[in-house]
């Protein structure tokens, strides 16, 4: 039949044409503003690129690996990614357990007030995070701060938060906790709301608790969701930048000195764009390692 | 205060960012007595013989006397980016047939914004260029050699030297700033001390009077990691960053003193080492917790501002505390005009109309910018007031930052040596061998 026949010999070249103008925002936009910066970043990496080539940017020259093997003899960029690592390894468990509670909180316990407190733990999700950042720095201040002064209070001397080489990582981390668990929240609440409410019953039939029921329905049936969330969080906190930026300038002592950070005072404060594109391809590496076994390790048995 | 883009070092930036409003009625009178003489004649060092400063190299002198036209863009930053419309307009009038376009830059964004301008080939005709600056930039082989027109002379001798990058003259200064010592007469006086402090000896006392006998909180407070605070102790005890011939000395024995001298405030408890970031100075001298600190001339209007009359008379300002010298650090900004500009010999006409005494003068009353021209500071505007008065005098003994292009590197890692040497525990001969090590590491960039 000549319909069928018309239909299996592929698209026209007007249905493709149609086809590429309809990706083609997309694809231009992709090129321009992300495929071409990951390539000139993966080729400056190589070079020593600087001041003295910005009229000239091709008369650069090439060094081979140099960049890569003097980042791995330069104690700040070790520091910057043992606090990197730190405000990971701390602050995603954090997150996520508490995102979790509050969700099954909401899910099976609160009934009252339930939409405002999703709206209040979800609101620091949507806030600018410079506006969140500059508050909380007002907040940890250790003279005229709200924190210390209700320590005060109650006859606590607070400690200089963000000043003290000890309390300033964990107190961007708690500022981290506090504005990204509502965001886990809201995803771990929609996980939940696809769990059947019969087997919960069967579950309390059987004699099960609260407890029990969340440790041995609520977490296993969640598994893709905790994966997913475990991933977005990992590569999140791994290119922490914002807070400390604006809260510490990554001080004291270099203790909150993100590899972002560093990558962007290398980069745009010295001008040393060869090293600081070499700082971002590590770190990508390491996103990229880090995202791979989080997949390899917590999928196996689902 | 901080507006630059660097990461840990508050207030970088070595110029004025926070200044009083200027009397605009007033400025525009001087700006129009200005134009009714300024027929050239007056420019600094306008048809003089070349003098150039330390054999550093200067154009050979291209400007026509004769009228120039066209148009200019001019990028200034801060308050002077605001305000500059006012001498723009002021040239304009007397240069018929010019246009002046200025555009205000944000100093947090100066380095980028000049950067991207350089490297899209899309730079202004002249623009404002913080002292700091002038190394990264000469580098990047954007800028103009200064013309012979141009006198050193004419201009404060650590300010001009800023634009001497390798041999070559790069800019021509337009504003300065130096740093003096802020103290609260009254607490003093209740500790039993009723002079300035002298010396360096007179400061530490001071400041263990001002704490232990007058009540105050601390005695002083010092910048933890700031090398604009640390290098006047340096300069004032006879060292220096590096020698004439461009070698480091940043552990020399005076520097290894200085250092003594600068952490003992932090060992004693006089000075605070917990700073909490954004911390703003001038409430907490108003309240007399820290009665003594260092800082530039912005700080003459914020206090009148902030203590009124209640502070009237209840402080003063006094000279760097003298060693071997009182020697203070030296900010502000410069001129410079670029390569790719079209219209050269009018972008120079336009530096050299804001680097006229007259000028100068006119745009101190305007947004009371002090003068780079030395000339200018015999103008009865800037005696009136006896602190400014004393600033023109400190800045007679002042040095600035060495102009390399690795400067903001090194001074970063100054700033973290300084940190761990005020606060860290670090001993102030490891700190001077740090420092050496660090600009040996760093390097010149040339």
């Amino acid at each position: 039949m000549p319909a069928v026949a018309k239909a299996t010999a592929g698209p026209t070249l007007r249905q493709n044409l149609t086809g590429w103008a309809f990706a083609a925002p997309f694809m231009i936009l992709f090129g321009v503003f992300l495929a071409f910066p990951i390539i000139a970043a993966f080729l400056l990496s190589f070079t020593s690129f600087g001041l003295r080539d910005l009229q000239n940017p091709v008369g650069t020259s090439f060094v081979g690996l140099q960049n890569y093997i003097d980042l791995f003899s330069d104690a700040k960029f070790w520091k910057s990614l043992t606090n990197t690592l730190y405000f990971v390894v701390v602050g995603v468990p954090v997150t996520l357990a508490f995102g979790l509670l509050i969700a099954n909180a909401l899910n099976r316990g609160v009934t009252r007030f339930r939409t405002a407190f999703r709206v209040g733990y979800y609101l620091p999700v949507i806030t600018s995070i410079v506006a969140i950042a500059v508050v909380w720095r007002f907040l940890l201040n250790p003279d005229v701060g709200l924190i210390n002064m209700a320590l005060a209070a109650a006859g606590i001397d607070g400690p200089a938060w963000l000043a003290d080489p000890a309390l300033a990582m964990p107190s961007i981390i708690a500022m981290a906790v506090w504005r990204n668990l509502g965001f886990a929240m809201i995803v771990f609440l929609a996980g939940m709301q696809a769990i059947p409410a019969s087997l919960y019953e069967a579950a309390s039939l059987d004699g099960a608790g609260r407890w029990q029921a969340f440790r041995s329905i609520t977490v296993p049936l969640l598994r893709p969701t905790i994966l997913f969330m475990t991933v977005i969080t990992t590569i999140g906190y791994l290119q922490l930048f914002e807070e400390p930026f604006v809260m510490t300038a990554g001080g004291p002592l270099d203790a909150t000195l993100s590899v972002t950070m560093y990558m962007y005072q290398q980069g745009f404060t010295f001008f040393h764009q060869g090293y600081a594109s070499a700082i971002a391809y590590v770190l990508f590496l390491i996103v990229a390692i880090i995202a791979f076994l989080q997949f390899r390790f917590l999928r196996s048995d689902a | 205060m901080q507006t630059d883009v660097s990461i840990s070092s508050p207030g970088r930036r070595a110029t004025p960012r926070r200044l009083g409003l200027g009397a605009i009625l007033a400025g525009l009178a001087i700006v129009a007595a200005a134009c009714g003489t300024n027929d050239g004649s007056t420019a600094p060092g306008g048809g003089a013989s070349q003098a150039p400063g330390g054999g550093a190299s200067q154009a050979p002198d291209a400007s026509p006397a004769g009228p120039v036209e066209g148009k200019l863009t001019v990028w200034a930053m801060g308050n002077e980016g605001v305000k500059l419309k006012v001498l723009a307009d002021a040239f304009m009038a007397e240069n018929p047939g010019t246009t002046v376009n200025v555009t205000p830059v944000d100093w947090g964004q100066a380095v980028a914004k000049l950067q991207t301008a350089i490297a899209g080939g899309q730079t202004p005709d002249v623009s404002q260029m913080g002292t700091d600056m002038m190394g990264q930039f000469a580098e990047t082989s954007a800028l103009e050699t200064v013309p012979a027109s141009f006198d050193s002379k004419a201009f404060f001798e650590s300010a001009w030297k800023t634009n001497i990058v390798g041999d070559t003259v790069f800019g021509v200064p337009w504003y300065v700033e130096t740093r003096m010592l802020y103290y609260r007469t009254d607490i003093a006086e209740k500790a039993g001390i009723t002079a300035a402090p002298a010396t360096m000896d007179e400061l530490m006392t001071m400041a263990k009077a001002m704490q232990s006998k007058g009540g105050a909180k601390w005695g002083i407070s010092l910048g933890t990691k700031n090398w604009q605070e640390y290098l006047p102790f340096l300069w004032s005890n006879g060292g220096a960053v590096m020698d004439d011939a461009g070698t480091f000395q940043l552990n020399s024995p005076q520097a290894v003193e200085a250092l003594t001298m600068y952490s003992s405030y932090f060992n004693e408890g006089l000075s605070p080492t917990t700073v909490p970031e954004g911390f703003d100075i001038t409430p907490a001298f108003v309240s007399g917790t820290h009665p003594m600190f260092f800082s530039g001339p912005w700080h003459l209007g914020l206090i009148k501002e902030a203590g009124g009359a209640e502070l009237e008379g209840k402080w003063a300002i006094a000279p760097m505390p003298k060693a071997a010298s009182s020697t203070s650090f030296l900010g502000g900004s410069n001129l410079v005009v670029y390569k790719a500009s079209k219209n050269k010999d009018l972008a120079w006409k336009f530096v050299q109309y804001l680097t006229d005494p007259a000028t100068q003068v006119a745009w101190y009353a305007e947004v009371t910018d002090l003068p780079a021209v030395a000339s200018a500071w015999d103008d009865a505007a800037l005696k009136a007031d006896p602190n400014v008065a004393m600033f023109g005098e400190q800045l007679k003994s002042t040095q600035a930052q060495p102009a390399i292009s690795t400067w903001s590197e090194l001074g970063e890692a100054l700033n973290a040596t300084l940190e761990k040497l005020t606060t860290g525990g670090m001993t102030p001969q490891d700190a001077a061998d740090a420092m050496q090590a660090d600009a040996e590491r760093i390097g010149t960039g040339s």
